[in-house]
């Protein structure tokens, strides 16, 4: 039996989200829980962070599609810990939590030129590619691997300001592509 | 449907703030800028908008997690650069319900955004003000001696400890402790002028109008009014509490007396019930599960449509995470919510269950 705290099921009211669920998300729990307990040892409630990444994680799955679900997990997790981590104000989250590609990336991902993408993510790889350079692999590093602002400016060599900027102007410039591809929220 | 066009204007200075600020968010406000933040975010509706939907975009380029292959098991920056490959046409329209995957905030940033970032509880624009305070989770602090507190809503403490012993002024509402033990270094809570006392143990105090409430539930606890901070000439008695019982001291009378009563497991169980436990369901009617809801939480929350008590749920919430439960409901069941008085959350069920509506977004 999965662990209690994270699945949701309706009797008699099962959908193909819960199958989804249940297929692709639910192996990867136990993996996720044993990595966010060895990097975020002070965590207060495993359970409580491990269900609201799979609600946020059904939350977006619910409106499209998401190129690599075990990484999207792993991403939200590590972004709600050191949430909490920063509330709490107990411990600074500091730059020795980092993100190993290795831990997450765990089966054949298409790569981007495949036509085996959704059209969506075609869209936001897309919007990706459009950046200026340095700004694009600023927002490659923070939204396809996955490392903090601060992991980013190290990996690139450059200042963690420039990392700051680059992602709002990146952030900017993605979000009027969205809109003239009509791609947005309502 | 609109085509896709340039013509689109660029971002609007609201919209450029608010991808500032999401880069910031992003890497951790200050304080200060936590304020400067919730300043900017309440000067215009504008700027709610800008926000709402560039957090929205934030979280959207999260899809794109983990789309290096293994054959890119080297960091690669450029895995992106430009292809003349990919050629994305088709509009796709979006569902609302994506706005609530964005980057998580700081607890007290969820609470300033709430009517943005909730579409279902956000949209009904009531006449009341609703008490989103109310929907905090239970803060839970670790002290630096390993004790753990529970601060119930509305309340705060100031912590002092020395070499000598562990203090902890209680000046506003309850508290739980959880004591680590520590024979050499007594723990000791002060609250308006009563001190109580504990080496190891779990026992939770309450500061109302007019009377300072002690109740244990692990160990022993020592009560004792300090003399001079009462107007009293007769020698202040201490009580020692033994587990199960409850400790009164009444401020404004005279003579500061320690009014010890042993306590019902029901009647601790009330006392104590704010404070957060893990509640595990399975297969459990949903009017049972808001039930134990209803009785932890200040906010209430109602099923709109009696057909919705009988839906069987399993899953385990904390039991103060009343926002976490409510939009599970909506995200998972497609039920909605909205606010039916300041402290009364409803819920009920959509026309289109969720893959439905998934169908009909173009």
């Amino acid at each position: 039996m999965f662990s209690l705290c994270c699945a949701l099921l309706v009797k008699e009211q099962e959908t193909d989200q819960s199958q989804w669920f249940v297929d692709v998300v639910l192996p990867h729990e136990k993996d996720l829980r044993n990595w966010l307990r060895l990097r975020f040892p002070s965590i207060r409630d495993v359970d409580d962070l491990v269900q609201e990444a799979f609600t946020r994680l059904l939350n977006a799955h619910s409106s499209g599609p998401i190129a690599n679900p075990r990484a999207y997990l792993f991403v939200i997790s590590r972004n709600l810990a050191i949430d909490e981590l920063r509330h709490s104000g107990h411990e600074r989250p500091s730059g020795a939590v980092e993100l190993d590609p290795a831990s997450i990336v765990d089966e054949l991902i298409s790569p981007p030129e495949s036509a085996a993408l959704k059209e969506e993510i075609k869209l936001l790889i897309e919007a990706i590619q459009l950046l200026p350079a340095r700004c694009r692999q600023v927002m490659t590093l923070r939204k396809v691997y996955g490392f903090s602002q601060k992991e980013v400016a190290k990996q690139l060599g450059i200042s963690v300001h420039t990392v700051e900027a680059q992602i709002g102007i990146g952030l900017d410039k993605c979000a009027v592509y969205f809109r003239r591809h009509g791609y947005s929220t309502r | 449907m609109k085509e896709s066009s340039s013509e689109l204007p660029e971002s609007s200075p609201a919209e450029k703030q608010a991808a500032k600020w999401t880069a910031r968010i992003d890497r951790g406000l200050t304080s200060e800028e936590q304020d400067e933040y919730i300043e900017w975010l309440t000067e215009d509706e504008s700027h709610r908008q800008a926000m709402a939907n560039y957090r929205w975009a934030w979280g959207e380029i999260d899809r794109l997690a983990g789309v290096q292959t293994i054959h890119h098991d080297k960091i690669d920056p450029d895995i992106l650069a430009p292809s003349a490959a990919v050629k994305p046409k088709r509009k796709a329209r979006r569902n609302v319900i994506a706005w609530i995957a964005a980057v998580p905030f700081a607890a007290v940033l969820v609470l300033a955004l709430i009517y943005s970032e909730w579409p279902g509880i956000g949209r009904s624009e009531p006449e009341f003000e609703p008490a989103i305070e109310l929907m905090a989770r239970i803060e839970q602090q670790s002290l630096a001696d390993g004790s753990r507190v529970y601060i119930n809503r509305g309340s705060s403490i100031e912590i002092a400890f020395t070499s000598d012993e562990r203090r902890v002024y209680l000046t506003k509402g309850e508290a739980n402790f959880e004591v680590a033990k520590d024979p050499t270094r007594p723990f000791i809570v002060n609250v308006a002028g009563v001190d109580v006392r504990a080496v190891g143990t779990i026992f939770s105090v309450k500061l109302s109008g007019d009377s300072v409430d002690v109740i244990v539930t692990e160990g022993k606890v020592n009560v004792k009014p300090i003399a001079s901070e009462f107007k009293s000439n007769t020698p202040v008695v201490d009580s020692l509490l033994d587990i199960g019982q409850r400790a009164k001291v009444r401020l404004n009378s005279e003579y500061p007396m320690v009014e010890v009563e042993t306590l019902s497991q029901p009647e601790i169980e009330d006392a104590t019930r704010w404070q957060p436990r893990w509640l595990v369901f399975d297969s459990t009617p949903l009017r049972l599960v808001v039930d134990e809801f209803n009785e932890s939480n200040p906010i209430q929350v109602t099923l709109g449509d009696p057909s919705l008590e009988s839906f069987l749920i399993s899953s385990a919430f904390w039991s103060d995470n009343v926002e976490g439960f409510v939009r599970l409901m909506e995200s998972t069941l497609g039920f909605s919510a909205e606010w039916g008085s300041d402290r009364e959350i409803v819920l009920s069920k959509h026309d289109k269950p969720p893959a439905l509506r998934k169908i009909n977004r173009n």
